[in-house]
Formats: structure tokens, C-alpha cells, sequence
């Protein structure tokens, strides 16, 4: 194996795409896209959810949960006179959820106290909710029980919460590595797939093939190159987190380089692998769904996995990304080193070596050559 | 290498798709500082001839063997020492033509001054000085055909197997490619080339008459006329049959369109 050539491949592979201009600004441009698009939608802020709130007991205590609704951005609070039938609201009117609290809901609540836990007897808050999207219902629910909590010392439950890994992690901290791991992924297996069809179409491939150049060689040229362009990338998706969301990183940024290339390395594997699936360009997008589809939905960068049904569940474990994802998390957000997340860490090395070793075979058949 | 070495053989050479036999016990030698065309309808098992004379399809039988190395086994010894041009003009379109000599060149190994020293040489041989800078998919088909043997020239191979070099060109550079072709072989390097234009024969040194896989006649030009005219009794000056004649002829089959396109 000699690096001359393996660097000649890499520096074919860069001035290719550097000539292709449109080519160069997607991939450069993706990265930014995707953080931009997911951070914002994804932000996890849900506002403006529309409440009804009726309160028939009116006191300070109820009032004060009033005032906790009213300050949670999450909602936008209606104060009505009297409710007869909240289900008509919600269908009528478009609210999302009717929170009625009852006359005497205030004695009851310090009767409770009073009495100590041996009673039934406590306050308590109907609420009408609109179950047909979940993710409101669940900000609705988390939304009142916070302001139920807000009613001070003395309130039912107290609630010890211990927060891990120093800061409060958002949803965007956690996001910001998937993304990596997605962009990095998505170009490194496409743009590899894609090239080498066409070598094969073109019939470069033969001439590679009968020069002094090895398999070996040829993916590890790709390897070097895509792995330079999973760091800018990285590079990037780190610069618009960092510098529109503000993403927390606890970890090793430099781990994070490490880990994200080490996935850029099998990406190229795996763009290998499928080129041998693909005579025409034509066919090659065929695969960009079977790439992209998996990923995002089964990964664990949307939802955790254990919101996956159990049915589907195993084939989360079949996606790269979700190693990728859980190596990434713990490094960046965790600030553990790779190892210390081994299911992640073993999850991509496997994919690495499998993916390269499966791909240097895949070479030598579709050079129709065995030695 | 010593000259009793030849510079391609086919022992008995066969390649079957399937059903088809692409190659039907095909037994050649060509001996250095030949000029050999490989002529032939298409679709007669030229190409798949020559992929397995440099290596790219393994036969079903019999033996390839380049510059005396078995193929693909013995690749590796002589691979610096043959150039292939594709039939497909195999050519990265994205790159520049000079990007493309680079990385053939740098793939044999050859320094970046050597490179650029032979681009220089290549491409005023070719006509294609100008276009260094140019991207591939900009050429011309002609000016992209001539990138691509300079391609299979840079590193200055003693053997050449070029695939259909010539196809599609129009007759005035067809003219200059066998020019070419003559002032390589006058300095030494041995040609196999395939070609459906079947007056191009003419031109070669020596001849393969190649039909559904096989081999029908070989010899010098001139011999192949002499064969011809026996066979259909034509003889006498001014008797001698063009080379689509000899085609017809020799096959036996008055395949016409023998010299239609692929």
C-alpha cells in the first residue's frame, strides 16, 4: 500500500468536488440548513396553546395558578365567567384544554393538610384536554402540574430534582450531535455511492482498476477525503449551534472530531457497499431514501428509542446513527470519553470495520475481477 | 523482457455469459512491436477479448497472458508496463483534462514534474494544448477521445491495448489517431486495438478477423487480400478486395453492415 496513491484518490475525489460547485455548496450549506431548520422547529418550545380557564372558587390560592398559567409562555389563558359543558369548548370554540377549578378547592386543599395523607379529601382541578395531538396534551398536563407546584411550601409533592452533567440539558444540546452524525452520514454514504457509479458508468473505474492502484487504496482515498469533509462539516453544525442556539458542549470537542470522522469512515463504507447494488446514477437514488429514512426516524434523533414500538425497536439497533448518536451524546453532552459509552463506541467501530472489510469486497466484484 | 516473449496471448480463450460465448476458444499471439487489430462487427467479443488480455474479466477457460504475466493472476508484475483506453472514453468528467493526467499519473507513481512534463508532451501531440484547464465534460467527443489515450500514454507503457480507440471520429481524425498509432509502434510499443471500421484493417500490421467469439483469420493485410481472392477466385492486378470484401468473404457469410455502428 503506498499513500501516494491513496492520497491521489483523495485529491481526485476533492477536485472533483471542488469543480462541481453546486455539489461543494450543498454540502457545505446542508449543515447549516439542517441545524437551522431542526433547532427551530425542534426547539422544544410549544407556545400559544389556547386554555380555558374557569374558576369558581376564586381565592388567592387559586388565583396564584392563575397568575403561574398566564406567566408559562406555553399558553395563551382565557378567563371565563362559567363553563356548563367543556367539551363544547373544545370543539366550538378551539380550545385545547378547559382547566375548571371547583368551588371549595381551596378548602379542601388546606384541608388535606390539615388532616394529614389519611384522607381523600384535596383539592382538585378538572381538566378538559384535547388528547388528539399528545405532545400538546403532555405540555398541557406538565404545564398545570407545574403551576399546581408553584403554590408554594406546604404544596402536596415535593420534588427532588437532581440535574446530571452540570447544566440543564435542551433538547437542541442533544440535538446538535445527531445533526453531526445525520449531515456527516448523509453526504460521506451519497457522495460515495453516487461517484463510484459513475466511475463504473463512465468506465474510469476500469482504468483505476488495471493500474497499479489496490482496493485498498481506492477506499482509503475516498476515506481520507470524506473524512476532511465530515470535520468541516462538524465544523459547521458546531458554529451555527454554538452561535444561534447557543448549545452547551460538556465534552471534548476534540473526541467529538474523533468520533464524528470515525462515522464518516464507515459512511464511506457503506456507499461502497451499496455502489455495488447500482449500474446507472438512476439506480444509486433509489438508495438515498434507504439511507436517510432510517436514520432520522429510527435513530433516536427524533425520539428516544424507547418510544420506538417494541416491533420496530430492534431495527433501531440496525441504523449506524443510533450509535452514532448515543457516542456522540455522551461525549458532547455528557463529556464522557468514547469509551465510556462502549455500546456506541462498539456500535461504530463495527460499522466501521464491517462496512470497509464488506466493501473492499463488494470493489473486487464490481471490477468483475477475482483473484 | 526478452523479445521471444510475446507481447499478448490467448490460449484457447473462452468467456461465456450465460448461454452466450462472448469469446469461443480463442488462441492468438502477438509479438512485440506489433501493430495488431482486432476487427470485427460489433458484438463479435472484441472487448471482452480484450478485458481479459489486461486482466478486467476472468475467462471461463483457457489462459490470457500480458507481456508473458497470466492474467488477472500475474497483473501486478507488468501493470506499469501496459496502457488501456475503455471503450467508454473513461475520462473524469469533473475533472480538468490536466486534473486527469495527474491522477492517472499519480496513480503509477509518477512524480508531479514527470507529470506535468508529460502533459505538456501529450497534449501538443494530441492537439489538446489549450484545453488543460478545460473540464473533461466540456471536450469535444474527439478532443474527450484524445484525453483519453493520452490517459493510457502518460506513463509511457511498452504495451497498448486501446479498445475501439477511433470510434466516432470523424475520417480526418481518424487519420491522425493511426498516425498516432504508427509513430508509437515506430518507437517501439506493441498495439492491440479493436476497430468495426473495417478499412482501418488495412492499417495494422497484422490483422485478427474476429467473429461470434472467434477467430476466422490472421495474418498481414496483404495476406488476408491474397486468401480472400483465392477463395473467390478473384485473381490478377487490380482484382484485390478492399478489406469489407476480405470480411465478407473469409466469414463466409456475407454479413452485410459488417462495418455498422455499435
Amino acid at each position: 500500500m503506498k499513500a501516494y496513491r491513496i492520497l491521489a484518490v483523495t485529491e481526485r475525489v476533492l477536485r472533483q468536488i471542488w469543480h462541481d460547485r453546486r455539489v461543494l455548496v450543498f454540502m457545505l450549506l446542508l449543515p447549516a440548513i439542517a441545524m437551522l431548520l431542526f433547532g427551530y422547529s425542534f426547539s422544544g418550545d410549544i407556545t400559544d396553546i389556547r386554555v380555558a380557564f374557569v374558576d369558581e372558587d376564586r381565592t388567592d390560592l387559586t388565583e396564584s395558578i392563575l397568575e403561574s398559567l398566564q406567566e408559562d409562555d406555553a399558553f395563551k389563558v382565557t378567563v371565563l365567567e362559567r363553563v356548563d359543558d367543556p367539551e363544547r369548548l373544545l370543539l366550538d370554540e378551539g380550545y385545547q384544554a378547559v382547566i375548571r377549578i371547583p368551588d371549595k378547592f381551596t378548602s379542601l386543599y388546606y384541608a388535606h393538610f390539615a388532616m394529614g395523607v389519611a384522607t381523600s379529601a384535596q383539592g382538585t382541578i378538572d381538566l378538559t384536554l384535547d388528547e388528539s395531538d399528545p405532545q400538546i396534551a403532555t405540555t398541557i398536563q406538565m404545564g398545570l402540574a407545574d403551576a399546581a407546584m408553584d403554590l408554594g411550601e406546604g404544596g402536596p409533592v415535593e420534588i427532588d430534582a437532581r440535574e446530571l452533567y452540570g447544566v440543564e440539558v435542551r433538547f437542541i444540546d442533544a440535538f446538535a450531535p445527531a445533526i453531526m452524525g445525520l449531515v456527516v452520514a448523509l453526504i460521506s454514504t451519497v457522495l460515495t455511492l453516487l461517484s463510484i457509479v459513475r466511475e463504473k458508468v463512465d468506465g474510469t473505474f476500469s482504468r483505476v482498476w488495471v493500474s497499479p492502484a489496490r482496493r485498498a487504496e481506492f477506499i482509503l482515498g475516498y476515506v481520507v477525503a470524506f473524512g476532511l469533509i465530515a470535520f468541516i462539516q462538524s465544523l459547521v453544525v458546531l458554529a451555527v449551534g454554538i452561535g444561534v442556539f447557543d448549545i452547551v458542549i460538556n465534552g471534548s470537542i476534540v473526541w467529538a472530531f474523533v468520533c464524528v470522522i470515525l462515522f464518516a469512515v464507515g459512511s464511506v463504507g457503506l456507499g461502497t457497499l451499496l455502489s455495488a447494488l447500482a449500474q446507472t446514477e438512476s439506480q444509486a437514488i433509489v438508495f438515498f431514501p434507504l439511507v436517510i429514512l432510517p436514520s432520522v426516524l429510527l435513530s433516536g434523533m427524533m425520539w428516544p428509542i424507547q418510544a420506538i414500538p417494541s416491533l420496530l425497536r430492534p431495527l433501531s439497533y440496525l441504523v449506524p446513527l443510533t450509535y452514532s448518536n448515543r457516542l456522540l451524546r455522551a461525549v458532547m453532552v455528557k463529556g464522557l470519553a468514547p469509551w465510556e459509552e462502549p455500546v456506541g463506541f462498539a456500535g461504530v467501530l463495527v460499522f466501521v470495520v464491517l462496512t470497509i472489510l464488506l466493501a473492499s469486497v463488494v470493489l473486487r466484484q464490481s471490477a468483475g475481477e477475482r483473484e | 523482457m526478452s523479445d521471444r516473449v510475446p507481447a499478448f496471448a490467448a490460449e484457447s480463450l473462452t468467456k461465456r455469459f450465460g448461454e452466450l460465448r462472448a469469446v469461443d476458444d480463442l488462441s492468438l499471439t502477438i509479438e512485440p512491436s506489433e501493430i495488431y487489430g482486432l476487427v470485427g462487427p460489433s458484438g463479435a467479443g472484441k472487448t471482452t477479448l480484450i478485458r481479459m488480455l489486461c486482466g478486467l474479466t476472468v475467462p471461463t477457460d483457457g489462459t490470457a497472458y500480458l507481456l508473458g504475466a497470466p492474467m488477472p493472476g500475474g497483473r501486478r508484475a507488468v501493470e506499469h508496463r501496459f496502457g488501456y483506453m475503455p471503450q467508454e472514453r473513461a475520462v473524469y468528467r469533473d475533472l480538468t483534462v490536466a486534473e486527469n493526467l495527474l491522477f492517472f499519473g499519480r496513480i503509477y507513481g509518477m512524480s508531479r514534474a514527470r507529470i506535468s512534463e508529460r502533459t505538456h508532451e501529450l497534449l501538443e501531440l494530441m492537439r489538446l494544448d489549450g484545453h488543460a484547464r478545460q473540464r473533461a465534460d466540456r471536450l469535444s467527443g474527439g478532443e474527450k477521445q484524445r484525453l483519453s489515450l493520452a490517459c493510457a500514454l502518460l506513463h509511457q507503457p511498452d504495451a497498448l491495448l486501446l479498445d475501439e480507440p477511433t470510434i466516432g471520429l470523424d475520417p480526418a481524425l481518424r487519420r491522425e489517431f493511426w498516425d498516432h498509432f504508427h509513430e508509437l509502434n515506430g518507437r517501439g510499443r506493441t498495439i492491440l486495438l479493436s476497430t468495426h471500421y473495417l478499412h482501418e484493417a488495412e492499417w495494422c500490421g497484422r490483422v485478427g478477423l474476429i467473429q461470434r467469439g472467434r477467430l476466422i483469420a490472421d495474418g498481414t493485410p496483404d495476406a488476408l487480400q491474397r486468401e480472400a481472392a483465392e477463395h473467390s477466385g478473384r485473381v490478377g492486378p487490380g482484382q484485390a478486395p478492399d478489406m469489407e470484401e476480405v470480411f465478407l468473404i473469409l466469414t463466409g457469410s456475407g454479413v452485410p453492415g459488417a462495418g455498422g455502428a455499435s
